[in-house]
């Protein structure tokens, strides 16, 4: 049997008595490229911040590689690279500094520490860069620098929440070529967005997610049987409007 | 693991180019300004004319080799001492209009002081401060000598600590207390971004994460001070006491100082309502403890006084730079000491307290 790195039991997130997460059921196994893909406010930031341990869950149970994250953090939580959706860098540091910041955390040190930082900016190709300063980086680079202060511990587990926003396509290549090559190495990716071309193209599942709900979960191949029965024509972005209807979100509360 | 949020944090505070002036041209400002608009105020103190003083020698105290040098400083200062062997010391006061007496034990002595002579009674015990030591260490070192001769000159400056002197050691230690200004670039930017997100996802613990702003912090105000205080003296040529000491006690109100405000940040979640509470805290303890208004003439009771650890400070240094010693140098750093403790647990004990609760 293959093993289980994420596994999620009915977890659920309410602010202020609006489900955000309603009942969340998912598996993820070793060595995936799962692809978490919903409208805006579907709900999909919250989620995955409830698996980093970041916002709370209100119900619901999270096992993560065997251990909850909650109650047996000091176990697991270094096996996890997050990526979160608004950057996270200091400004007034340096590229080196700030990859040296964050991959400190996980209590690597000395020459340990130089070469997990020399290989995180060369990850994401910003080893030339590395001692300039991250708040003078076009929006690409502090995206990319956003990544490489999450892997410098290789963590077994990659979690991207929207790592493309707002850039341009050859450095969203860049970034999608770059996560098929960590997972190629082995480590296991959630990855979410809402731009269908980039999870078709990286991800090996997708779970579309509405309101808080899985509406359905699959290769992309599954999905678009799912919607069209047996004509290969559709696109995965006719699937995404299928299911989550036409209507435009705004969820500003 | 700790070494690098410290090294980054003291960097992203150096970076955060206004507070570091804020915190050198603070205090060299504020020096400048009340330096000369205060010094009318000293004056009175400085210029204190002469004045007479009563003592009496109980059994065996002292000898006479010594009452003549006392005798002989105090003329040179413009203390007339006049011998009262009978009566009661507050009716002799009162009767001879004396500012003040002393009462010599075998081991010991005691001034009184009279609320009408305020100024020539803190003259009086500074001058005897003074004396004793200087008598001790004579006796000390020329015991073949038949006479002792006291140095007479340093007497003088002894009881004159000057408005430059005074200002110049208090707003150093005024600035100590503010010290948080520092921490506005790690803490803004933190929040800015994000950060604790970063933290979250990771092994560090709230002690961890604490010590990982509060030693930047006090490193980089005492910095700060270090440069501002040379400043202050190459500029005005201001006269600081044990250096060694002095240094200790600066360094400690700056550990406290910091540790209240990342305190009250940790209580606050909010910058500026953090900033407004520092200030607002230490401008009244600045208030009580002589910042505005020198210690030795303000009419705030003894017991707010005391109640302010910038007082202790301030007594501490201006009297290791006046008199060479001074009582309040261990008050002043068990009292620092234990506002850092404590603020620092409740700094620490409140992010855990939110972390776990948070949404
Ligand atoms: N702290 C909060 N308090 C109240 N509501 C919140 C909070 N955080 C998120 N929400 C709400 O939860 C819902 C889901 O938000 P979430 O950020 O998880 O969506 P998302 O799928 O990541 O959207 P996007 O694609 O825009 O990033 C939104 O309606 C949002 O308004
Ligand atoms: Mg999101």
């Amino acid at each position: 049997m293959e093993d289980i790195i994420l596994k999620t039991t009915d977890l659920t997130k309410k602010y202020n008595n609006k489900v955000v997460v309603d009942n969340l059921n998912i598996e993820i196994k070793k060595g995936e490229i799962f692809g978490l893909l919903g409208p805006n406010g579907a709900g999909k930031s919250t989620t995955i911040n409830m698996i980093c341990s970041i916002v709370r869950p209100t119900a619901g149970a999270i096992e993560l590689m065997g251990k909850n994250p909650w109650k047996q953090k000091k176990d697991v939580i270094h096996k996890i690279g997050y990526i979160p959706q608004e950057l996270a860098i200091h400004g007034n540091l340096k590229a080196w500094e700030n990859v040296e910041l964050f991959t400190s955390l996980y209590g690597i040190k000395g020459e340990q520490l130089k070469n997990a930082i020399t290989e995180s900016l060369e990850y994401v190709g910003l080893m030339e860069h590395s001692q300039e300063f991250a708040k003078n980086f076009s929006g690409g680079m502090k995206r990319r620098l956003n990544i490489a202060c999450a892997i410098g511990h290789t963590p077994e587990l990659l979690i991207f929440d929207e790592p493309t926003v707002g850039i341009d396509p050859q450095s969203r290549n860049f970034i999608l070529d770059k996560i098929k090559e960590s997972n190629q190495k082995g480590a296991t990716v959630i990855y979410t967005s809402h731009y269908m071309e980039e999870v078709e193209a990286i991800c090996t599942r997708i779970a579309i997610m509405d309101n808080g709900k899985i509406i359905a979960c699959g290769t992309s191949e599954e999905l678009k049987k799912i919607v069209n029965g047996n004509d290969e024509t559709i696109t995965l972005e006719e699937v995404f409007l299928t299911l989550t209807g036409k209507k435009l979100r705004d969820y500003a509360e | 693991m700790i070494r690098y949020l410290i090294k980054n944090n003291f960097k992203l505070m150096f970076r955060n180019t206004w507070s570091i002036v804020v915190m050198l041209l603070g205090p060299i400002l504020v020096i400048v300004v009340l330096s000369s608009a205060f010094s009318e105020l000293m004056k009175s103190y400085e210029g204190v004319g002469e004045f007479a003083a009563g003592y009496r020698m109980q059994d065996a105290a002292g000898n006479n080799v010594m009452l003549k040098a006392l005798k002989a400083a105090g003329e040179e200062a413009g203390i007339h001492f006049y011998e009262y062997p009978e009566g009661e010391i507050k009716d002799m006061m009162e009767k001879n209009e004396l500012a003040g007496f002393v009462e010599f034990f075998e081991n010991e002595y005691v001034v009184y002081k009279s609320a009408d002579y305020e100024v020539e009674g803190i003259t009086l015990e500074y001058f005897m401060n003074k004396m004793m030591n200087t008598a001790v260490n004579a006796s000390l070192q020329l015991q073949e000598q038949e006479d002792i001769v006291l140095p007479v000159e340093e007497l003088n400056f002894m009881p004159a600590v000057n408005a430059r002197d005074y200002y110049g050691i208090i707003y150093i230690v005024y600035f100590c207390w503010c010290g948080i200004i520092c921490a506005t670039g790690v803490l803004s930017n933190e929040k800015k971004y994000g950060i604790a997100r970063r933290f979250y996802v990771s092994n560090i613990t709230g002690l961890q994460s604490y010590l990982g702003k509060f030693i930047p912090v006090i490193l980089t105000v005492t910095a700060g001070m270090a440069i501002a205080t040379a400043i202050t003296i190459l500029l005005y040529d201001i006269h600081w006491g044990n250096p060694i000491l002095s240094i200790v006690i600066v360094f400690m109100m700056i550990a406290a100082g910091t540790a209240v405000g990342l305190m009250f940040y940790n209580l606050s979640d909010s910058l500026v309502i953090t900033i407004i509470l520092q200030f607002t805290i230490v401008w009244f303890m600045g208030f009580f403890g002589g910042s505005f208004e020198t210690y030795m003439f303000s009419s705030i009771p003894d017991t707010l006084k005391r109640s302010s650890p910038i007082y202790h400070g301030n007594r501490a240094l201006v009297e290791l730079s006046c008199m060479g010693e001074s009582n309040y140098a261990a008050s002043s750093l068990v009292y620092s000491f234990a506002i850092m403790v404590v603020c620092s647990m409740i700094a620490i004990l409140a992010d855990s307290i939110r972390k776990r609760g948070r949404a």
